[in-house]
């Protein structure tokens, strides 16, 4: 029983200790203001919320919390905390409403705002980006195909002897009449494969595509051979492609890409065709009611993170993607057009 | 040889003062987190990963491991004391737990729920530390249409919960299955039963919805029986005084959950290492199987084999789930994600080169597991005596207690008033359904399993072109579709075979 009390007076301590730990970190900053930027009329003197229509953790959430943290760190906020709140209720859409219809501390909220979510938006409400103020574009992606020729041969492709690791072959395979089959995630990719689907003049009976949640999913479909081939972005792949797992096949963007990745021809290398890019952005967007002011001032503010050594060493390089800022003017612009075309690339109005 | 050198190794970065100390206050934590109905080993997972930025990799992936770890266990503490699973495996936990508390046995009910993780996770964690990445390639050899015969095969599971009235049981399976399609097409993303509403767009979300059912279905039931329960209370009051030696199982008592507990354990930690089926498959099939199996009291009315079943099975595959994530950096689980989100975060690529450049990190990770399943054992049977309090506490003070928490867990899925409403409604309806004889329990497996089967199935439809060959092409799929067949035949058959007999008895006579 000695034993026993020890123990439990042990677990005690180390919670205790704990909690201390935890609180401390917890603190908010004291507000310093010395070093905030000198954009004119508005800066912020409470809290700011930055809403998430993803789940914690995921590469949304990611996106978030870094540049919260780096607005935090360089101190380019006035010494206001950037609290993350993560809406995922209706797949995002009720967060994504909400900012759109904020009335009240409109200049204190922002809303991560990526092509991924403007695709659902527009599918299914009557939601459009030009409810929101876009403040900045920070970052876009573009996407590779990969496969895995080592995996067990479960399709119909692989089983007729197909060669996975060649994406001309397989065209002329599914116009031969033997169905390939493609993964990858929602949203981003399946535009993508739609394009090159057009572009290469086969149809969906010719050479299918299975959603998956998430990229990492349709990678472990590739691994185990149920999928011919995968899209995904770069970062997601590059230790697969560095193990071997993953072979790099197209780069579906206008030129190749460099390091690990050369290898992949872009689609015109391969063929008579175009190239197909279709850029995957992360952007930052705000209440429409939020006051113009406060955009000029968060637009400069997204500007200042994205020069920042810590943005370019801890997120960009690290998820391999390319530095792109766009100011509000441009980003607006560059979103709008984006959401034109998908709308008439799908019949939507 | 080589896999038992890497794992003293790695219990050489465990064991140290700070790293065992963080493994301890994970175990805690998690058992609390995995106590309180709604914030599951997701939600746990994902509020504690901020606080571990701070540390190394190694000494935060164990504290996370450990908190995951002994969530599974934290799970089993509400379902059967208040009939409300603190996570979806503890489902099943449930369904012969609280039965079992009502009995008068709550304490032998926990320890034989604890004993069970403790040796379903101990199994798992074994073949975890034999076997690491070749475990994981054996997950990837299952395709859609393996995964889709293992699915209908738990399917099965559901039969055995219908109860008496096997129309009813049928109508709430497929009502299950119907509110399950609610949301927006996995395959396609097209909207489905959304009439309209952006927040059905999203589904149905899980944990208010077996919040609600469960739960709060308990809570009306409860401000309906208050009277005649402080009546009976009156009477036992004495009775209720329990230490942890009271609560202690018999050596009878263990001999009836072992051979489950071994069973489970097995069964468990292969379903983990399935990708994306997780602990909540495998608790199912581990309390399927053991309806296959004697048990001394009727599965469903308080056996100690059920609860033995599900809970080993459900640790077990939390073990079997970190050989996908470790070896090839595929989440098995939602929580798996978030833990594969915190390993990027710390500048660790996760991987199938993780094991060969962090090997002290994997190892240290797989013999922290060791460590966290000993302290939860401990810190676990030592509350036990704390927690059965709850059940004397009169039910005029509980019901305001209850309702908070379902409130509280139901919140906190998404931090919204939706789940909130979810929890109300389907608590309203659980209740409803349950008072004219429909069972609840089959309408909440066939909510977790109907996607998973949807998904499975179609994504094999896909890559068939709709060949129905594709379920019977290898002999792994020809294995399956027989045992399925098996299960779905022999009540037929052997109905048939005792009618013919009758006649038979009859005619003669």
């Amino acid at each position: 029983m000695k034993k026993v009390l020890s123990l439990t007076l042990a677990l005690l301590m180390v919670l205790s200790l704990a909690a201390c730990g935890g609180s401390k970190k917890e603190e908010a900053p004291a507000p310093t203001g010395g070093d905030a930027p000198a954009a004119e009329g508005f800066v912020p003197d409470k809290t700011v919320t930055w809403i998430c229509t993803s789940s914690a953790g995921g590469g949304s959430d990611i996106f978030t919390r870094k540049i919260g943290e780096i607005m935090t760190n360089d101190d380019l906020v006035g010494g206001q905390t950037i609290v993350v709140s993560n809406e995922t209720d209706g797949s995002g859409e009720v967060g994504r409403n909400k900012v759109a219809t904020m009335k009240n501390d409109a200049d204190y909220t922002l809303l991560t705002f990526n092509s991924g979510d403007l695709m659902p938006m527009v599918t299914n409400t009557k939601n459009r980006s030009s409810n929101f103020r876009i403040l900045a574009i920070m970052a876009v992606d573009k996407q590779l195909m990969f496969s895995c020729p080592a995996s067990d041969s479960k399709t119909d492709y692989a089983k007729n002897g197909g060669d996975q690791g060649d994406f001309a072959a397989a065209i002329e395979a599914a116009k031969n009449g033997t169905f390939v089959v493609i993964g990858g995630s929602k949203g981003d990719d399946i535009t993508t494969y739609n394009k090159l689907l057009e572009e290469v003049g086969l149809t969906e009976q010719q050479m299918g595509y299975i959603t998956y949640d998430s990229t990492s999913d349709a990678i472990t479909a590739a691994l185990g051979g149920n999928v011919d081939f995968v899209i995904s972005k770069p970062a997601a792949a590059s230790q697969y492609v560095e193990s071997g797992d993953l072979t790099p096949v197209l780069a579906l963007a206008n030129e190749r890409y460099a390091g690990n990745l050369s290898d992949a021809p872009t689609l015109s290398e391969i063929g008579d065709y175009e190239n197909v890019e279709v850029p995957v952005w992360r952007g930052v967007a705000a209440p429409a009611a939020m006051s113009d002011a406060a955009v000029a001032y968060w637009s400069d503010v997204l500007g200042k993170v994205s020069t920042s050594d810590a943005w370019h060493s801890e997120y960009l390089e690290k998820n391999q993607l390319i530095d792109e800022y766009k100011d509000t003017a441009a980003a607006t612009e560059y979103v709008t057009t984006y959401e034109a075309d998908y709308m008439a690339a799908n019949g939507l109005s | 040889m080589e896999n038992i050198s890497a794992l003293l190794s790695g219990f050489q970065v465990v064991l140290t003062p700070e790293n065992i100390g963080v493994c301890m206050l994970g175990a805690v934590l998690g058992l609390i987190v995995g106590a309180m109905p709604g914030i599951g080993s997701l939600a746990g997972v994902a509020l504690l990963l901020p606080l571990t930025y701070k540390f190394n990799p190694t000494t935060a992936i164990i504290m996370l491991g450990a908190l995951y770890y002994s969530n599974m266990y934290g799970g089993s503490f509400s379902a059967i004391l208040l009939n409300i699973p603190g996570d979806s495996p503890a489902i099943t936990t449930a369904l012969d737990g609280y039965p079992m508390a009502k009995k008068g046995r709550p304490g032998q009910a926990l320890v034989a729920a604890n004993t069970a993780s403790f040796i379903g996770g101990t199994i798992g964690i074994l073949i975890l530390t034999c076997t690491a990445s070749g475990l994981a390639n054996l997950g990837l050899k299952f395709g859609y249409a393996e995964m889709t015969l293992v699915l209908l095969i738990a399917m099965t599971s559901i039969s055995w919960l219908i109860g008496e009235n096997p129309i009813k049981g049928i109508v709430i399976t497929m009502l299950g299955i119907l509110v399950a399609s609610i949301g927006m097409d996995t395959l396609t993303g097209a909207p489905r039963y959304d009439f309209g509403s952006m927040y059905l767009l999203g589904g149905i979300p899980f944990t208010p919805f077996v919040i609600g059912c469960v739960g709060f279905a308990q809570v009306i039931k409860l401000i309906n029986e208050r009277a005649a329960d402080e009546k009976q209370r009156q009477g036992e009051e004495r009775n209720v005084k329990l230490s942890i030696k009271d609560s202690m199982l018999t050596k009878h008592d263990f001999r009836r959950i072992l051979p489950p507990i071994l069973r489970s354990g097995i069964l468990g930690t292969f379903v983990g290492v399935l990708p994306g089926s997780g602990a909540t498959t495998g608790s199912m099939m581990g309390y399927a199987m053991q309806k296959k199996f004697k048990s001394e009291e009727p599965m469903g009315t308080g056996a100690i084999e059920g609860i033995a079943a599900s809970e080993a099975a459900n640790n077990a595959a939390a073990a079997g789930a970190f050989a996908p994530l470790l070896a090839l950096g595929i989440p098995g689980s939602g929580t798996g994600a978030v833990l594969l989100g915190g390993l990027m975060m710390w500048g660790l690529n996760p991987g199938p080169l993780l094991f060969d450049s962090n090997p002290e990190f994997c190892w240290g990770l797989i013999s922290s597991l060791y460590l966290a399943n000993i302290f939860t054992l401990l810190v676990a049977i030592l509350v036990i005596p704390f927690l059965i309090k709850i059940l004397s506490v009169p039910v005029k003070y509980m019901i305001p207690i209850i309702t908070c928490v379902c409130i509280v867990g139901a919140y906190s899925t998404s931090n919204s008033m939706y789940g909130v409403m979810v929890m109300f409604v389907s608590g309203i309806v659980g209740y409803l359904l349950e008072k004219n004889g429909f069972p609840t329990a089959p309408m909440l497996l066939a909510f977790v399993l109907a996607p998973m089967l949807e998904k499975n199935m179609r994504k094999a439809f896909i890559a068939s072109q709709g060949s129905l060959k594709v379920f019977a092409d290898s002999p792994l799929k020809v294995v399956l579709l027989a045992i399925f067949l098996i299960l779905i035949f022999t009540p037929i058959v052997k109905n048939i075979l005792r009618k013919s007999k009758a006649k038979k008895t009859a005619a003669s006579v």
